[in-house]
C-alpha cells in the first residue's frame, strides 16, 4: 500500500506541476507567476541579505539580557501553547483533515483489498507534501539571520506540523471511541486524554505555585519564573514532549540543534504509533468519515439549514442587492453552531488564562481591552481572507451568474457588499469595545484625545480597507481563477499554512501600494490642520484617505468588469 | 429570427493543444419553432447551448438573441433567453422559492406571485417551496432549474436533456411544458440524447458530429434526401446513417 501512495503521491505531483507549466503559456497566469516570483525573493529571500548586513553591523554584544531570557524560556513558552492546544483539542472540535478523504479515495481505495490503518498511512504520506511547503514558507518567514538558520527552522517546523497533525488525528479518533462498548477501545481513547490532563495539571500547579507567592515585577521576572517552573520536578517530565517539539526552533548550535531534532522526531513517531495502534477506532472513524462524505456527497454537501432568515429579496433595484441577499442568506444559514462554540470556548479561555496569569480579577478589563484591540486588527487586516463569501465562493456557480442579465461590474461590486458590510460592523464592535477599555489596557498610556481621535480615524479607514482587501481577493478569483479553490476544494489544516501566509503577505502589499494616494493626501490634510484642531486633524485626514481608497475600489470594480466578462467557465480549475 | 447563430466556432485550450468543439456552426430558430439538436457525445452540443446562453465565448461568430448580439449587448440577449442546463446548479443555501424570487428580481418579471404559483403546480413543486436543493431529488432540482427558466417570458428557450432524472410522469409533463411554450410564441432549441424525444416533439432537427452540422432539416426532408433515401424513415435511423454508425 505505500508503494501506491507514493505512485498516487508522485503522480498527482508530477501531474499538478505539469498542468500549473502548462497554464504559464497563457500570459496573465505568465506574467502572475512573475508577479509572484518578484514578490517571494523581495520579502523573503533579499531580507537574508539584508538581515544578515545588520547582523554583521550590531554583532553578538547587541543582545540584552531580556532577549537572552526570551531564548532560555522559549522553548517551554511555546511548549506550554503546545500542552494548551493539545489539551482544548480534547474538548472543541479540531479536525485534522487527515480522514478527510477524497472522492476518489473513497471510490478506488476503500473498495480495495486493504486494511483501514494502510488507508491512514496513506493519507500522512499524501499530507507530507503540504506539511513541507509549509515548514518551508514559516522557515523562510520567521525573523532569522541566515539561510542556513531558516533551512534548521523549516526543518523543525515541518516535524512540529507533522506531529500536531497526527496529534489531531489522534484525538479525532479517540473521541469517536470515548463511550466504546469495547474496554479495549474505550481504554485506548481515555489513557491519552487522561496523561493530557494530568500533564496539563502538573503545570499549571507548578506555574500557579511560582506566581502566587509574590506578583512578578517585570517581563524578564516572568520569563525567569516560567523558565524554572518548567525546567525541574515532574512539570519539567510533563512538558517535555512539548518543549521538545519546539526545542530545535530555538537552538542555539548545531549539537543542540540535532539533539533536538532527535527528541522532536521521537515525539513524532510516539503520536504515529499512537494513532496506528488505535486501530479499532481507527476502523470506526475511518467508516464513519466515508460515510459521511457520502451523506454530503448525496445532499450535495450542503451544510445549510433551511430556516428563515428574515430577509425578503424585493422584487425591483439595484442588481448589486441581489449578491448581498444571496450571501446574506448564505452565512446566516450556513452558521454552525459547533464553530460558534468553538470560538466563544476559544475566548472564554483565552481570557481565563490571561486573566490568572496577569493582574487578578482587575485585569478582566485590560484583557478585554487588549483582547478587543487584537479582534479589531485581525477583523481588518486578516478576516478578509477568511471571510469567502464573494466571488472566491461563487466560481462555483459561475454557469448560472453568467447566464444572468446583469453588468459585469455590478457582479463585481455585488460580491463584495456582504462581506464588506459584515467585517466592517464586526471591526467597528470590536473596535468600540476596545475604546471602552482603552484606559486600562495597553492603550492607557496614549493620551484620551489621541486615543479619541485616532478611533475615529481607525473607523472611518475601516471599510476602506475590507472593501480594498476583497477587491484584491475578487480580483484574483477572477484574473486567475485556476488558482483559486472553490468550496469544499479549499485546503484546510495544518498543511495549507504556506499558501495561507503567501496570501496575506501578497495582499497586505497590494493593500499598502492601494493606500499610498490615499495615505499621502490624508498626511497633507493633516499636517494643513493640526495647529488649528491638534490630534482632532486624525477625522478629516481618515476622511480623505477612505474616499480616495473607496474611489479606488470603485474603479477596480469597474476595470474587473471585462475579466469577469473573459471569464471562461473552462479556465476555472475543477480538483480531484 | 428569435436565435441566430451565424459561422459560430468554438476553440478549446487542451493538453495536448487546442481542439476545436465546434466549427463553423450556422442555423436559426423562427419563434414558435422546437428544433432538436442531436449529435453523439463529442459532438459539440453542449458547447453551442453553453455559447448562446453567454457561458462560454465564441471563438469567432456571431449569436444573436433577437438582434441582440450575445457578445456585444449581453444584457439585452440575456434578458431574452431561458436557459436549463443538464446538470441542475443550483445555490445550496436558497430555497426553491428565493429561487424563483431572485430570477425574478434579475429579469424584472411582473406577476411573479401569480407566475411562480402556476409554475409550481405545472411542475408538481407545490408544497416543496421552503425546501433547499439538498433535500430535493435529482429530478426534483431539475425541475426546479426549469421552473426557474419558465418563471419569465424568455422569447429563447434552450434546454439540454431536460428529461434527465425525471420520472414518467415528469417526462410527459415537461414535454407539454415545452410546446405548449412553443405554441405561445418561443423559439425552443433542445438537446437531447432521446430520439424518440425529439421525433415527437421537435418540428426540425440539428444533427452535429464532431462540432460541424452535417444535417439540418425537418424529418420528411431528411427522410427525402437522396443520400439518406436507403436509412429508413425513422430519426434513429437517419441519425446512426449521417454519423457515419449505421449498418
Amino acid at each position: 500500500m505505500i508503494a501506491a501512495s507514493l505512485y498516487i503521491v508522485v503522480c498527482t505531483a508530477r501531474n499538478r506541476v505539469r498542468m500549473r507549466l502548462r497554464r504559464l503559456r497563457e500570459p496573465r497566469y505568465l506574467a502572475g507567476a512573475f508577479a509572484a516570483a518578484a514578490y517571494l525573493y523581495f520579502s523573503f529571500f533579499a531580507r537574508l541579505r539584508s538581515s544578515a548586513r545588520g547582523r554583521r553591523r550590531s554583532g553578538p554584544a547587541a543582545a540584552t539580557a531580556l532577549v537572552s531570557a526570551m531564548r532560555a524560556a522559549a522553548p517551554a513558552l511555546v511548549g506550554l501553547g503546545l500542552l494548551a492546544v493539545a489539551a482544548l483539542a480534547w474538548i472543541l472540535p479540531f479536525e485534522s483533515g487527515l480522514l478527510a478523504f477524497s472522492e476518489a479515495e473513497i471510490q478506488f481505495l476503500f473498495p480495495a483489498p486493504v486494511t483501514r490503518r494502510a488507508l491512514l498511512i496513506h493519507r500522512m504520506i499524501r499530507s507530507q507534501i503540504g506539511l513541507l511547503f509549509g515548514g518551508a514558507i514559516l522557515g523562510i518567514a520567521m525573523p532569522s539571520a541566515s539561510g542556513y538558520s531558516r533551512l534548521r527552522t523549516g526543518v523543525a517546523m515541518w516535524l512540529l506540523l507533522s506531529a500536531g497533525k497526527v496529534y489531531f488525528s489522534g484525538v479525532s479518533l479517540a473521541r469517536t471511541t470515548l463511550g466504546s462498548r469495547d474496554a479495549r477501545s474505550r481504554r485506548a481513547a481515555w489513557l491519552p486524554l487522561g496523561a493530557i490532563a494530568a500533564a496539563a495539571t502538573i503545570v499549571a500547579a507548578s506555574l500557579a505555585r511560582a506566581f502566587v507567592l509574590a506578583p512578578a515585577t517585570s517581563t524578564r521576572d516572568i520569563l525567569d519564573r516560567i523558565a524554572a517552573a518548567t525546567s525541574a520536578g515532574a512539570a519539567r517530565i510533563a512538558l517535555w514532549p512539548f518543549a521538545a517539539l519546539a526545542q530545535p526552533i530555538f537552538a542555539a548550535g548545531a549539537r543542540e540543534y540535532v539533539a533536538g531534532l532527535a527528541a522532536s522526531s521521537v515525539v513524532l513517531a510516539a503520536a504515529i504509533v499512537w494513532v496506528l495502534q488505535t486501530d479499532a477506532a481507527l476502523e470506526e472513524a475511518a467508516a464513519v468519515a466515508a460515510e459521511r462524505r457520502a451523506a454530503d456527497l448525496a445532499a450535495q454537501a450542503s451544510p445549510y439549514r433551511a430556516s428563515r432568515t428574515g430577509l425578503t429579496l424585493a422584487l425591483f433595484g439595484r442588481p448589486e442587492a441581489v449578491f448581498a441577499w444571496k450571501a446574506a442568506t448564505q452565512t446566516l444559514r450556513g452558521v454552525d453552531r459547533r464553530n460558534v462554540l468553538r470560538m466563544a470556548a476559544i475566548v472564554v479561555a483565552l481570557t481565563a488564562m490571561t486573566t490568572t496569569a496577569g493582574r487578578g480579577a482587575s485585569g478582566v478589563r485590560a484583557v478585554a481591552g487588549t483582547f478587543a484591540l487584537a479582534a479589531t486588527a485581525f477583523l481588518i487586516l486578516m478576516a478578509p481572507q477568511v471571510l469567502r463569501v464573494d466571488m472566491r465562493e461563487d466560481l462555483r456557480h459561475l454557469e448560472v451568474l453568467k447566464t444572468w442579465p446583469v453588468r459585469a461590474a455590478a457582479v463585481v461590486r455585488g460580491e463584495l457588499v456582504w462581506p464588506g458590510v459584515v467585517l466592517t460592523a464586526a471591526a467597528w464592535t470590536a473596535l468600540a469595545v476596545a475604546e471602552i477599555f482603552a484606559g486600562t489596557s495597553a492603550l492607557a498610556r496614549v493620551p484620551l484625545a489621541w486615543r479619541a481621535a485616532g478611533g475615529a480615524a481607525i473607523a472611518l479607514v475601516t471599510p476602506a480597507l475590507v472593501f480594498a482587501q476583497l477587491a484584491i481577493h475578487n480580483a484574483a478569483a477572477l484574473l486567475f481563477p485556476a488558482w483559486v479553490p472553490l468550496g469544499q476544494q479549499r485546503p484546510r489544516g495544518l498543511d495549507a499554512m504556506g499558501q495561507r501566509l503567501i496570501m496575506l503577505g501578497a495582499t497586505w502589499l497590494l493593500l499598502i501600494v492601494s493606500a499610498i494616494p490615499g495615505a499621502l493626501a490624508g498626511a497633507i490634510v493633516w499636517f494643513a490642520l493640526r495647529i488649528f484642531v491638534g490630534e482632532a486633524a486624525l477625522v478629516p485626514a481618515a476622511i480623505v484617505c477612505a474616499a480616495i481608497v473607496g474611489m479606488e475600489v470603485l474603479v477596480a470594480t469597474e476595470a474587473l468588469g471585462p475579466a469577469y466578462e473573459r471569464l471562461d467557465i473552462t479556465a476555472v480549475e475543477r480538483a480531484e | 429570427m428569435a436565435l441566430a447563430v451565424d459561422h459560430f466556432s468554438r476553440t478549446y485550450r487542451a493538453a495536448s493543444g487546442t481542439f476545436t468543439a465546434v466549427d463553423d456552426l450556422s442555423f436559426a430558430v423562427a419563434p414558435g419553432e422546437i428544433v432538436g439538436l442531436i449529435g453523439p457525445n463529442g459532438a459539440g452540443k453542449t458547447t453551442t447551448l453553453r455559447s448562446i446562453a453567454g457561458i462560454l465565448r465564441p471563438t469567432a461568430g456571431v449569436v444573436r438573441i433577437d438582434g441582440h448580439d450575445v457578445v456585444a449587448d449581453p444584457i439585452e440577449a440575456k434578458r431574452r433567453l431561458a436557459f436549463m442546463p443538464d446538470e441542475p446548479h443550483l445555490f445550496e443555501y436558497l430555497t426553491v422559492a428565493e429561487h424563483l424570487r431572485l430570477v425574478s428580481r434579475l429579469y424584472g418579471v411582473d406577476d411573479f406571485d401569480r407566475r411562480a404559483a402556476t409554475l409550481l403546480d405545472e411542475l408538481e413543486l407545490a408544497g416543496k417551496e421552503r425546501s433547499l436543493p439538498g433535500e430535493l431529488s435529482r429530478g426534483m432540482r431539475q425541475k426546479v432549474v426549469i421552473a426557474c427558466g419558465l418563471v419569465r417570458q424568455a422569447t429563447t428557450l434552450l434546454f439540454d436533456e431536460p428529461l434527465t432524472g425525471l420520472d414518467p410522469i415528469g417526462i410527459r409533463r415537461m414535454r407539454n411544458t415545452i410546446a405548449a411554450r412553443a405554441q405561445q410564441g418561443a423559439a425552443i432549441l433542445l438537446s437531447s440524447h432521446l430520439l424518440h424525444l425529439v421525433e415527437e416533439v421537435c418540428s426540425r432537427v440539428i444533427i452535429m458530429d464532431r462540432g460541424r452540422k452535417i444535417a439540418d432539416g425537418t424529418f420528411e426532408e431528411l427522410a427525402a434526401r437522396a443520400d439518406l433515401a436507403t436509412a429508413g424513415s425513422s430519426l434513429e435511423q437517419i441519425f446512426f446513417r449521417v454519423t457515419g454508425h449505421g449498418a
